[in-house]
């Protein structure tokens, strides 16, 4: 157990950038609001709650929840990208792994931490830290609202509040489920890269898709590497695919579908691939000898 | 005493390069081994499958334990400093040492500690910003801190200067080895190790030349700075290898008694580095 807590935390010492930028917007966020709450809520509250009865408030205030949130994901996107891509390739570049190899830590559990780091603990923390700065921007913006505009607007829904986390944590825990076989690719590429991994994680998709349509003219490869995210939010979420076509909406208006999701063969198939991918890059790192 | 490394037909080739060519030797408890050879005799690849890791053919086995199979069992058992550059620069000092003893059952920080209080490294910097030499003795500090009973060292004081070289085989010898544990150890400095070695492998193009302790180095062989009068008495009982020294041979014998040489000159059990040399030196002729 020990061990563990200290491999998980090795990958935060060595790539920095996994807590300090998520931290930053964070800070930058509620700075944000601290300074520019007032002119900020008259814009997207004001103008909303002076339309719309108290009944309709809720959707907006879920609206205003989740955009706190999208900085958050956007940005766990990009660092999980970096990191997958680099954490295997990095040690042996500087030729550390010669040192994490003296030490008794197998390469299942080395490459395992790492995929675990990249694909729950980055996320998760993610949206702990965007529901946490959602709660005390609003508060932030209820002050400086209640002092401005003497407390005429409901800034704040406890329940719309937990229905909405709710729902952002089925969200990101499904993403990560749909998504789990990019991030074991790109972990392949970094272990089997001797230099520039992100070439090796860009060309061969790019390469296999070309020549498919090349040869046979169709386009199985692009759609089975872009699988879609209003797909997965198609089977994620119930309801009618066609009536809701904006992926915000259904988010707020639909509820969780987690027996449709679990029944598509697509989500197994993919996390059958990731579990292969894995393996393959358990095996690089053992055999691999570039030294 | 017991046999802990045992190497049997060990081969192993980079492309059309043979690194090593069937070589089979062991290696037992309570040792100090070196092993010696030039610069791509196959010494690091011996090690590196003793270590697990390299592929090879042939069989190896550590403490009884398959090396590229059981890695992580023996790296409870094993330390290994592969090269002073494998630290990694971003590594606080600090954190070196909770990783190590977080993952590590047998190392005991206050023995890391106590070996850094007597150096300059602060434990908030970063690996990257100390001296060659300084992390050299933060690596000692952390392997020196495991209970292993094998310790591997793969030139360990390459790019040193002397007084961390001296530092780090005195530390190794009175800090560290107790005679229940082993050292292998490569280098191309053998003059300074010569003192410290009970045994010595000599490796050349993948095979092994010389294998034997350095007792039985004192016994088996014999060196003698041959009087001018003697040169033809001296070459009459096949010395394997002959040099000038200020202009006066000096011989090496193998398998001769002393009484047999005694009427030549001066009498000297050759240094490791001397009967390396010679060894290699014939081999290649």
């Amino acid at each position: 157990m020990k061990s563990l807590q200290v491999q998980i935390r090795r990958e935060f010492w060595e790539h920095r950038a996994l807590w300090i930028a998520p931290l930053a917007i964070a800070g930058a966020l509620l700075t944000a609001a601290t300074l520019f709450g007032h002119s900020l809520t008259v814009n997207v509250d004001w103008s909303a709650a002076s339309a719309t009865a108290a009944a309709s408030m809720s959707p907006m205030f879920q609206i205003v929840q989740a955009g706190w949130s999208m900085a958050f994901y956007v940005t766990a996107v990009i660092l999980a990208s970096i990191y997958f891509v680099d954490c295997l390739y990095g040690e042996r570049r500087d030729r550390s792994i010669l040192f994490w190899k003296s030490l008794p830590v197998s390469d299942t559990q080395t490459v395992l931490v790492k995929f675990l780091v990249g694909i729950a603990i980055l996320p998760l923390g993610s949206f702990l830290l965007a529901a946490l700065t959602g709660l005390l921007g609003s508060a932030i913006l209820a002050l400086r609202h209640h002092a401005t505009l003497h407390g005429a607007l409901p800034l704040w829904d406890t329940m719309a509040w937990l229905r909405l986390q709710g729902l952002m944590l089925y969200a990101v825990v499904v993403t990560l489920l749909w998504y789990a076989p990019y991030a074991t690719y790109l972990m392949l590429a970094s272990a089997w890269a001797r230099r520039s991994p992100y070439v090796w994680a860009l060309i061969p998709p790019i390469l296999l898709a070309f020549l498919e349509h090349l040869l046979f003219g169709t386009h199985y490869v692009t759609r089975v590497i872009g699988r879609s995210f209003s797909e997965l939010m198609n089977l994620a979420f119930s309801g009618d695919p066609a009536a809701v076509s904006d992926t915000g909406s259904r988010l707020f208006s639909h509820a969780p579908d987690p027996a449709a999701l679990l029944a598509s063969p697509q989500l197994w198939l993919g996390l059958a691939a990731a579990a292969a991918m894995l393996a393959i890059a358990i095996r690089l790192r053992r055999y691999r000898d570039d030294s | 005493m017991t046999t802990i490394i045992e190497a049997i037909g060990l081969s192993k080739r980079y492309g059309a390069h043979v690194a090593l060519d069937q070589v089979s030797f062991s290696i037992q408890s309570g040792r100090i081994v070196g092993l010696i050879g030039r610069n791509g005799a196959g010494k690091t690849t011996a090690l590196k499958a003793i270590l697990g890791l390299t592929p090879h053919t042939g069989s190896v086995s550590v403490f009884g334990l398959d090396p590229s199979r059981e890695r992580n069992a023996l790296m409870k058992e094993v330390c290994f400093i592969a090269d002073t550059a494998v630290l990694p620069r971003w590594l606080r000092v600090a954190n070196a040492i909770d990783y190590v003893e977080g993952v590590h059952p047998r190392f005991q920080r206050a023995r890391a500690e106590e070996f850094l209080s007597h150096t300059d490294i602060r434990h908030s910097s970063r690996i990257g910003e100390l001296s060659k030499g300084m992390i050299t003795q933060l690596h000692l500090a952390l392997i020196l801190a495991i209970d292993a009973r094998l310790l591997v060292l793969d030139e360990p004081t390459i790019g040193l200067d002397l007084i961390y070289r001296r530092q780090f085989y005195d530390t190794l010898l009175n800090d560290y080895f107790d005679h229940e544990r082993t050292i292998l150890l490569t280098t191309h400095q053998v003059e300074e190790v010569e003192n410290l070695l009970t045994d010595v492998l000599f490796v050349d193009r993948g095979h092994i030349v010389l294998d034997a302790s350095v007792e039985a180095i004192a016994e088996r062989y014999i060196q003698v700075n041959v009087a001018t009068a003697q040169i033809e008495a001296a070459r009459a009982l096949h010395p394997f290898y002959e040099r000038q020294i200020f202009g006066r041979p000096t011989m090496l014998f193998e398998g001769q008694t002393r009484e047999a040489l005694s009427g030549l000159g001066e009498l000297r059990t050759p240094g490791v580095a001397d009967l390396f040399v010679a060894k290699v030196q014939t081999e290649t002729a």
